[in-house]
């Protein structure tokens, strides 16, 4: 068997042909196997979406609350990712899911609009399908041409995004050392005054007074010992209580004061005066006091609402 | 069987189970594979789980098979699986009824990466309609760990079915040894067997029981 | 016991501490461990922990909320959105013809049977105030307000009877036995003003309460010291609440002191918190007796106020009750729960006419809700307030046909796939109207709004992720908004 290493060669030669033929025959058949082996070989083209693109900001997030639970990272079906602009561009098994500009030659519109009671719908039935207007971006987005450079505001007629309220996650032991400075003050205050001072919420260090239930009871000397919390409290309720212009030091010296209630007290002019340096203020209520109307026309032309005062008693 | 069992031609060297488990398995893979691409999961599944009842039956047969389909027939040390590629190069005179220890080699990957697969394809999910009997046994997320992985091993048995046809073709056209016929017929030419060489063929009802007693197991942890 | 402990509440106080209060209160030394704890727990719950001797006691938010006190007007019946503010003029055009079969098929309706007509809106609507927002000409008065309502146009609920749609609507399950929202809202809160129930129910409209009856404002499986408390505008705010008569304030003190030493015997031999919520509720009513009549009096109020709501003192009518809800805002009262029945408009008798009883409805109500909002708005109230105005479903734009037959005057049946609902106050964004429904006000095309929707949405803008405002209860941490993904509907806010 003297010609057998010429025939082994023969054979091997013959086998890498095959196999480069199978493999260029699954590249052409299988679009997700060709960008497998470009990308094994560094060839792969990877368009990106540009940051402020329309895509970027409204058809990227569709697909990641939507979609990419399972074309995505973790999983993907269908061989198809739509978790990078150059992923979804690339389509998946079957080929390109996105034909620009022609919504009704694009896989993934005809799948989104499909009834839900289809086999081949998607999001698939049980899962939480688009909305109406996630389908109009969607819709409107491949009519424009399925650009990732296509800017945000280009399309026009496109419908309000939908915001998600994300609420944060507190923090104890930073709030803890947040309060911590003036937490005794605090305490004794709440002891001294139950139920009139407390925190904003339990994920800050601000606080609110409210000593409308008390009366008449409540005059200067008990606010003043609010005083060393002076630049914490965001909201004081006085209505019904006894004080006075007189009270107009200390009501000023709440920096950071943003809702102020005087209802039913004896404030006038001056404490509408006094109010000019606070910054954060948003609203006073002077129902059933003695502020005339001429007083509160600054704080309005700053844009702070006044309650009350066209109807004083 | 004629009077005298040296003078004939053909020499029997593969019991009929392992010949009915080798071209099972070749069709089941074929099942397996287009089923999954085309989205019959109930036929993916019922292939699959026949799939790991014939390998659990095999693994059982490995041990109290006949001669050659017996694990000890066609597992070699490293050492001697590397001499014999070394000899395949050159005219290598060394004669195995059985599985030659390159071949055998491949019969053990084969069985380990197919085992693996039936067994993560019993936790995989589909994400949509479908998941594997015991997919609820883990959370959603090892789940669908374990369906990526389904997915690689594929890949895995692609290239090692490759490398087997490669090795089967490359006896048949350059070493002119015809290893499918005999996987066919169970029959080799006595001048590809060992001098004296003979099989001792294990009970073929012995292979029904095995097998019934796989599809039980299969049976009884799936469904 | 230690000789440390020196008084009865002291020892119920240590005795109602659980183990993970005690690693909250000791966070300084303990963080590590309080860190431990809230992290085993995925997704934990809001420590509400509070002294069992005052359970109404102030809790802050969770975040900084924009909302202080609830006002829900509930219009028992289910109001039809089809008169009132869902303004369809296709169904006009399509008034008399048959109903599609696309509108009948593979659905249930409670009375409807065969193929009913469809019956266009019966009263003219327009545009008003700067939103433009369309509004029947039976509401006057609300149309002077229209620009601080929010519409939920989408609403909608998988109950079509009423007393499993109130219960969802206000239990967030159409099961009794769930806790309801003023009393999810006062466990989580506190209520500001001590001498007073935290959670005030005040019912309109004669004899009818409501469907499901007082679950509607029932604790469920919260403490029982979180229910709705009802209060009436006439006679005596609170029933039972006045002193016998021969029985002194002081006798009745010496009594509830008698009856507190029983209760705490009870309490040192059964270890029941609820027995420590009894005192303190025994201590409330007393404290209520004085203030109670105070704020339920609306005599107190000037002429000019009592015209603009339309309020006679005396009566029971749901003009007193809204003067009355301004009365309790102002008192620190956390949830006024108002219900007025009367707008279930089959057309079965007179008064469940579309042109009888709801225009009689919209008559009784339109004034005081505009004076009770236009009030609120004046006292700089409404902008920590929510007011939230609604009934349990929709109606269908359908003609009743109360078992085939023609009905002797105008209605409409229940329909849960669509209803209208409005806020007002804190944080919802005045002007607005959110969602859409089709032509022929049957569908819901555009943002549907699920109860639990609007309930993560409520809690929201009082400080709370409704997801960890719960309770363990049957193996379960309970939530208003049960176990589907509710969403906090962000286009309505602020």
């Amino acid at each position: 068997m003297s010609d057998r290493p010429r025939s082994a060669l023969l054979y091997f030669a013959c086998v890498t042909l095959v196999t480069a033929a199978g493999i260029a025959t699954a590249m052409t058949f299988r679009p997700a196997f060709r960008h497998q082996v470009l990308d094994v070989l560094g060839l792969a083209d990877v368009p990106q979406a540009a940051p402020g693109s329309f895509y970027t900001a409204r058809v990227a997030p569709l697909f990641e609350t939507r979609c990419n639970g399972c074309h995505g990272d973790k999983m993907d079906r269908g061989q198809l990712r739509l978790d990078s602009f150059a992923l979804l561009m690339r389509g998946g098994k079957h080929g390109a899911v996105i034909a620009p500009g022609r919504v009704d030659g694009s896989e993934l519109f005809r799948r989104i609009t499909l009834p839900e009671s289809d086999e081949q719908a998607m999001p698939p039935s049980g899962k939480p399908p688009l909305t109406k207007d996630d389908i109009i971006v969607i819709r409107l987005w491949i009519a424009a041409g399925a650009s990732g450079a296509l800017p945000v505001h280009a399309i026009k007629n496109a419908p309000k995004p939908v915001v998600e309220i994300e609420i944060p996650q507190s923090d104890p032991v930073q709030v803890h050392r947040q309060r911590a400075p003036l937490a005794d003050v605090v305490r004794q205050l709440q002891v001294r005054f139950p139920g009139m001072l407390e925190y904003v919420s339990r994920d800050s260090a601000d606080l609110e007074m409210n000593a409308s239930l008390s009366g008449g009871t409540f005059g200067h000397a008990q606010l003043r010992e609010f005083l060393p919390l002076q630049d914490r409290i965001l909201r004081a309720d006085l209505s019904g209580t006894a004080i006075t212009d007189g009270a107009a030091p200390v009501l000023a010296a709440m920096t950071r004061l943003e809702v102020l209630r005087l209802a039913n007290t004896k404030v006038a002019a001056a404490t509408m005066q006094a109010l000019a340096p606070l910054k954060s203020l948003r609203s006073v209520t002077v129902t059933g006091s003695a502020v005339p109307p001429a007083a509160v026309v600054a704080l309005r032309q700053r844009g702070i609402v006044v309650y009350g005062s066209d109807d004083v008693r | 069987m004629s009077a005298d069992p040296q003078k004939e031609v053909h020499v029997q060297v593969w019991d009929a189970p392992v010949r009915l488990f080798h071209w099972a398995i070749v069709i089941l893979m074929l099942v397996s594979w287009l089923s999954a691409d085309q989205g019959y999961m109930r036929v993916h599944l019922w292939s699959g789980l026949t799939l790991l009842a014939l390998l659990i039956f095999r693994l059982v047969w490995g041990l109290i098979g006949s001669t050659t389909a017996r694990f000890r027939d066609f597992l070699h040390p490293p050492r001697k699986v590397l001499a014999y590629l070394r000899g395949l190069a050159g005219a290598n005179k060394a004669l195995f009824a059985g599985h030659n220890p390159a071949g055998g080699l491949m019969v053990v990957g084969l069985i380990a990466v197919l085992l693996l697969q039936a067994v993560t394809g019993l936790f995989s999910n589909d994400g949509l309609r479908f998941h594997g009997p015991l997919a609820l046994l883990v959370s959603e997320e090892t789940s669908t760990g374990i369906t990526g992985l389904h997915g690689m091993i594929f890949n895995v048995i692609l290239v090692l079915v490759w490398l087997h046809v490669v090795a089967v073709g490359f006896y048949l056209f350059v070493k002119g040894d015809n290893l499918i016929f005999p996987m066919l017929t169970g029959k080799k030419k006595r001048a590809h067997v060992p001098e004296g060489w003979s099989i001792k063929l294990a009970h073929p009802l012995m292979a029904l029981l095995v097998l019934m007693a796989a599809a039980g197991l299969v049976f009884w942890l799936t469904v | 016991m230690s000789e440390t402990i020196k008084t009865p509440t002291q020892f119920a106080q240590l005795q109602a501490q659980t183990r993970r209060q005690f690693l909250g209160w000791g966070m300084g030394g303990l963080g590590a461990l309080y860190m431990n704890d809230a992290m085993a727990a995925p997704g934990h719950t809001l420590d509400l922990a509070r002294n069992p001797s005052t359970p109404l006691s102030v809790l802050p938010p969770q975040i900084k909320s924009k909302v202080k006190r609830v006002i829900y007007l509930h219009m028992g019946g289910a109001p039809s959105q089809l008169e009132l503010f869902d303004h369809k003029p296709m169904l006009a055009r399509f008034h008399g013809k048959p109903a599609p079969e696309a509108f009948l098929k593979g659905k249930r309706f409670a009375f409807i049977s065969g193929i009913p007509k469809l019956l266009g809106p019966m009263f003219p609507f327009h545009q008003a105030g700067q939103s433009g927002a369309w509004i029947t000409d039976r509401l006057p008065h609300l149309e002077k307000s229209i620009d601080d309502l929010c519409f939920i146009k989408s609403m909608k609920t998988d109950q079509f009877n009423h007393a499993p749609a109130q219960l969802l609507v206000h239990t967030g399950d159409p099961r009794t036995g769930h806790a309801s929202l003023g009393s999810w809202v006062t466990y989580g809160l506190g209520s500001e003003n001590q001498n007073l129930p935290g959670f005030i129910v005040l019912i309109s409209s004669g004899g009818i309460t409501a469907n499901a009856g007082k679950p509607l404002w029932g604790s469920g499986f919260l403490p029982s010291v979180y229910q709705g408390v009802q209060c009436r505008s006439a006679g005596e705010p609170v029933l039972y609440l006045d002193n016998p008569k021969g029985v002194s304030r002081a006798e009745r003190r010496q009594v509830l002191d008698a009856v507190e030493q029983i209760n705490r015997q009870t309490h040192r031999e059964y270890g029941n918190p609820e027995t420590v919520a009894r005192i303190a509720q025994y201590e409330m009513a007393f404290r209520m007796q004085l203030e109670a009549s105070e704020a339920m009096d609306i005599r107190r109020e000037p002429q000019k106020v009592l015209e603009r709501y339309g309020a006679q003192p005396g009566k029971t009518s749901y003009a007193n009750n809204c003067l009355v809800a301004r009365r309790l805002a102002e008192r620190g009262v956390r949830f006024i729960q108002l219900y007025h029945w009367g707008w279930d408009s089959h057309g079965t008798p007179t008064d469940e006419g579309l042109n009888v009883g709801l225009v009689g409805r919209a008559r009784e109500t339109d004034q005081p809700t505009q004076a009770l909002l236009a009030d609120l708005k004046q006292r700089g109230l409404l902008e920590d307030t929510l007011v939230v105005w609604g009934g349990e479903f929709g109606r269908t734009p359908m003609w009743e046909n109360r078992g085939g037959q023609e009905m002797a005057f105008i209605g409409r049946d229940h329909h849960p796939s669509c209803f209208t609902i409005w806020m007002a106050g804190g944080g919802v964004k005045a002007g607005l109207t959110h969602g859409e429904t089709d032509e022929m006000g049957y569908e819901i095309v555009r943002n549907p709004v699920e109860v639990r929707d609007l309930h993560a949405t409520m809690l929201y803008l009082l400080g709370f992720d409704h997801k960890k405002l719960n309770y363990p209860y049957q193996g379960l941490d309970q939530k208003l908004t049960g176990v589907k993904p509710a969403r906090i509907v962000s286009e309505v806010l602020a």
